[in-house]
């Protein structure tokens, strides 16, 4: 065990080397610098205010807001020994026992279509789980749309995934949230964006890394700050999407909103809606999607007691109890 | 377990809709909430209020996502297990009614209500409703839960009552009230009294008009006053066992009293024949008797001397001097008491027609008293039952409890009592004869423990003592959870383990119809005394005001002669001085002195 131990924290050190290389120079930076280069190039940072009660009051006899969140349950082996199972939530805050569920499921060992080259099982179940947990995501937000005509939506994550991952139903997401007056913001808590870093690159040409917005974001806002990104400056494609980034909490962290172009209005309005949901001393997450995000979560023990109760014993032996599930 | 949308309360029943099994019944034993957002963690992140309260605004209340999760105890085991996912819901009144009430409220003693119980009593039936108060902070609360009826016929086959908890715990109330139901139903009842509290005549304030009249059911006797022992009716060993409450006989001392007491002797008589034995073992020897009689002044000095003679002859050697000092000196404390002044008679009567007679006294007279009363009254039950066994004839005695508070002062454990042991034969074989016991006490530890053993029903109110609680653990059926509660019950609740309900049932005692006189406040006393006497002062001297110093003397004797009482110049400057401090009077300085005035 020694000997693995001193190789294992060779690298370690290594890597705290090399961290240090690329990041020195920004590092370096002090905050004002990165604060005046942000609000030149980037976008104004402003400070939030957070809403008051009769706002909010509001926004409740409009409908309210509907957090939506899914989970993925993986159960099985290897590939393509098991199922992934998917389910998406939308919670109303104003329709307590109205809530819209939906589910769906992925195996390898069934497919709509033929596509069982084994080098691209990684990608192929990555895009699975991307497109099937995304669709029916997409699919309880229109519903809904329809069933609790909300106020607003604030989907977990950035709205351009849905773009990619279920463009169809996306779209028509999208036209009805239009059509209705219903408000579609995305919150992204890991954002994973570099528009800081490009712009730094554009401007001094001496820096050829890549740095990301979030490790460039880190303890430079305040709380309550946000940065309304210039339409300019935010390239990310697809286009069609206004985004900020906010610090919602004590933590130095920064998470980011999505909101589709023509509820550009709203943005700031959305910002500091969301604000007012984060409580203080928390990772920077909107309470309510904290709320949803808990209630859309399944167990695996739930899971498997499921498939247990509603699969032939021997079917799911034979396919999805693995090595690793016998060890204990 | 079982996990409720609905609202439960611990002592709660439930029913449980178990598809394969009919409805199972049982009583929550636990009782716990359970949010999943609160304690307001989530991933680790602390919620603020503020969070919470914008939630709210926009119409969501996290206290709605609050589960209530119950244990259960099934009333009747189930042959299996309960199957997962069965309902339960709030069992109706007639589906819990006969396991709630035993006895009717004509025949049993309605002691208060089952607490929450509030749900299943909206469709109970009219003749249990409406019967009781029960007394919270705000004063008077009308009956809204099932009543709690004691079976009093039960007690036939469960006798004797124990009522343990410790002071301010409400267990003088509870008493109270048991009595209260025994006089609605006229069962004969001995009550002693050692705190001078049980008395009736007094309606409590909260009651108005809601009261019952007990003037005539109850009767308050004292030791020594209105009744006492008939020494005539006593015999050697009932004597023993008073000498003995007075003070603890040697073996010599009971042998003296075999010896020197005779039947039908009278107080007087039994006395005389030990002072002359006395006075004959104080002259020390036979001849110097004999001297005493030749040289005697008269007939009655030398008829005195030879009967002294004679007792010295006849006793001497078998009554040590010491030994008949001693039973002389108890004697004469228990006479000097009263003990020996009164008869039982006017309990005796009071028995016969369905009184409750307390018997007051300091705790050492009434331990005395009770030993001869108890043994007394028994035994004219006990005659009077074996008489129509054997068919004879015997006069009629009726059943009857006998209530005692303090219990641990006449059934004491560890040592012996004379009263313990009249008290224990009842424990034992009274219910043969339909005599039965209530015996209240704080520290069940420190009573019997046979007798103890033979309480077939139990009031528990707040106890806090650690020793206690282990009794009570002991000797009841509650829970070990039931026990960890008993510190903390509120005034006046009280777990009730009988063996007749076959479970303990968590209660509350009716408000009292009446009230102890003991109630006044000794702060309040102290207040309103003060007040009454400057009340009496200032009315006496207002009208001699204003009073320049140097009158106080001709306005002390114009006082003595108005009105009997006297003052001293000092004592009624300084009551005048009080009056001043009090803003009664004023006091004001002149060029002649000072003067007070109104």
């Amino acid at each position: 065990m020694d000997a693995l131990n001193n190789k294992l924290k060779e690298k370690v050190v290594d890597l705290n080397t090399i961290l240090t290389e690329k990041y020195g120079s920004i590092l370096k930076m002090n905050r004002q610098e990165i604060r005046s280069f942000i609000n030149n190039y980037v976008g104004h940072i402003k400070k939030m205010e957070k809403l008051d009660k009769d706002q909010l009051s509001i926004y409740q006899s409009k409908g309210g807001i509907v957090g939506v969140d899914g989970s993925v349950n993986k159960i099985g082996g290897a590939y393509p020994h098991f199922v992934e199972i998917y389910q998406a939530l939308a919670k109303s805050t104003t329709h307590r026992d109205d809530n819209i569920v939906l589910a769906d499921l992925y195996t390898p060992l069934y497919t709509e279509q033929e596509e069982t080259t084994l080098e691209n099982e990684v990608r192929i179940i990555d895009d699975k789980r991307n497109m099937k947990l995304s669709t029916i995501e997409v699919d309880a937000a229109i519903e809904s749309v329809k069933n609790h005509k909300p106020y607003a939506i604030l989907m977990d994550g950035g709205l351009i995934r849905y773009n990619i991952n279920a463009h169809d139903r996306w779209m028509e997401l999208r036209n009805l949230c239009e059509q209705e007056g219903v408000i579609l913001v995305g919150v992204i808590k890991d954002i994973k964006t570099s528009i800081i870093g490009d712009k730094i690159k554009e401007v001094d040409k001496s820096i050829k890394d890549t740095f990301y917005d979030r490790e460039l974001l880190f303890g430079q806002l305040d709380y309550g700050e946000m940065i309304t990104i210039n339409e300019e400056a935010n390239r990310k494609e697809p286009k069609g999407y206004a985004s900020i980034f906010l610090r919602s909490s004590l933590a130095p962290t920064v998470i980011g909103m999505d909101i589709i172009d023509s509820q550009r209005e709203y943005i700031e309005e959305m910002a500091r809606l969301i604000f007012t949901l984060t409580p203080e001393n928390s990772r920077g997450v909107p309470l309510w999607l904290d709320i949803v995000d808990k209630e859309v979560l399944i167990s695996d023990d739930m899971i498997k007691s499921m498939m247990e109760e509603y699969m032939d014993r021997g079917l799911y032996e034979r396919f999805f109890i693995s090595e690793r599930d016998k060890r204990n | 377990m079982s996990v409720l949308k609905i609202e439960t309360r611990i002592n709660e029943f439930l029913i449980i809709e178990d598809p394969h099994q009919n409805n199972l019944l049982g009583e929550v034993v636990e009782a716990k909430t359970y949010n999943r957002y609160i304690p307001l963690n989530i991933y680790g992140d602390f919620v603020d209020n503020s969070v919470l309260e914008s939630l709210r605004a926009l119409g969501y209340n996290i206290d709605d996502d609050t589960i209530y999760i119950a244990k259960v105890r099934l009333l009747n085991e189930a042959l299996y297990p309960i199957q997962t996912g069965s309902d339960v819901r709030i069992p109706e009144f007639m589906e819990v009614k006969d396991i709630m009430i035993k006895s009717s409220t004509e025949e049993g003693l309605t002691l208060g209500v089952i607490k929450n119980t509030d749900d299943l009593a909206k469709d109970m039936d009219d003749e249990f409703k409406d019967l009781l108060y029960t007394f919270e902070e705000g004063g008077l609360i009308p009956q809204n839960e099932i009543p709690y009826i004691l079976d009093l016929k039960s007690m036939h086959h469960y006798p004797h009552i124990g009522v343990f908890g410790g002071s301010g715990s409400g267990k003088s109330f509870g008493l109270r009230v048991v009595l209260e139901e025994l006089m609605v139903q006229n069962i004969p009842t001995i009550v002693l009294d050692p705190h001078f509290e049980m008395d009736f005549g007094e309606v409590a304030s909260y009651m108005e008009e809601k009261s019952i009249d007990f003037t005539d059911k109850f009767k308050c006797l004292q030791v020594g006053t209105h009744v006492g022992v008939k020494f005539e009716d006593l015999s050697a060993q009932d004597l023993k066992n008073l000498l003995h409450a007075a003070s603890n006989l040697t073996d010599s001392m009971n042998n003296v009293v075999d010896i020197l007491f005779k039947p039908r002797d009278s107080y007087y008589s039994f006395y005389n024949r030990m002072q002359m034995l006395t006075e004959a073992q104080e002259e020390g020897s036979l001849d110097r008797i004999e001297n005493r009689i030749n040289n005697a002044n008269d007939n009655d000095e030398r008829k005195a001397w030879l009967d002294r003679r004679d007792l010295f002859i006849s006793y001497d050697k078998t009554c040590p001097y010491n030994s008949v000092r001693g039973i002389i000196w108890r004697l004469k404390r228990l006479g000097n008491d009263g003990v020996f002044s009164k008869d039982i008679k006017e309990i005796e009567d009071g028995l016969q027609n369905g009184k409750l007679i307390v018997i007051q006294g300091s705790t050492r007279i009434l331990q005395v008293f009770s030993t001869y009363l108890l043994s007394n009254l028994y035994h004219k039950r006990r005659d009077y039952k074996d008489a129509l066994y054997k068919k004879t004839t015997a006069e009629y005695f009726p059943p009857f409890l006998i209530v005692t508070d303090e219990a641990h002062n006449f059934a004491p454990k560890g040592y012996d009592s004379p009263s313990k042991s009249i008290l224990k034969e009842i424990s034992q074989e009274g219910r043969k004869y339909g005599v039965f016991l209530i015996l209240a006490t704080q520290r069940p530890t420190l009573l019997d423990e046979t007798i103890t053993a033979q309480l077939n029903t139990k009031l528990i109110f707040r106890t806090v003592r650690a020793s206690d609680i282990q009794t009570i653990q002991e000797e009841t059926d509650l829970t070990a959870e039931e026990c960890r509660r008993l510190p903390y019950l509120r005034t006046g609740d009280v777990f009730i383990s009988s063996a007749n309900m076959g479970r303990t049932i968590f209660a509350r005692i009716r408000a009292a119809l009446t009230t102890s006189p003991h109630t006044l406040n000794p702060f309040d006393e102290l207040k309103s005394k003060s007040k009454e006497d400057d009340d009496k002062f200032l009315n006496i001297i207002m009208s001699k005001l204003p009073i320049n110093d140097i009158e106080l003397a001709q306005v002390a004797l114009e006082i003595e002669k108005e009105t009997n009482i006297t003052y001293t110049v000092n004592n009624l400057e300084e009551r005048l001085k009080q009056m001043v401090d009090k803003n009664h009077i004023k006091k004001e300085e002149t060029i002649f002195g000072y003067r007070y005035k109104v």
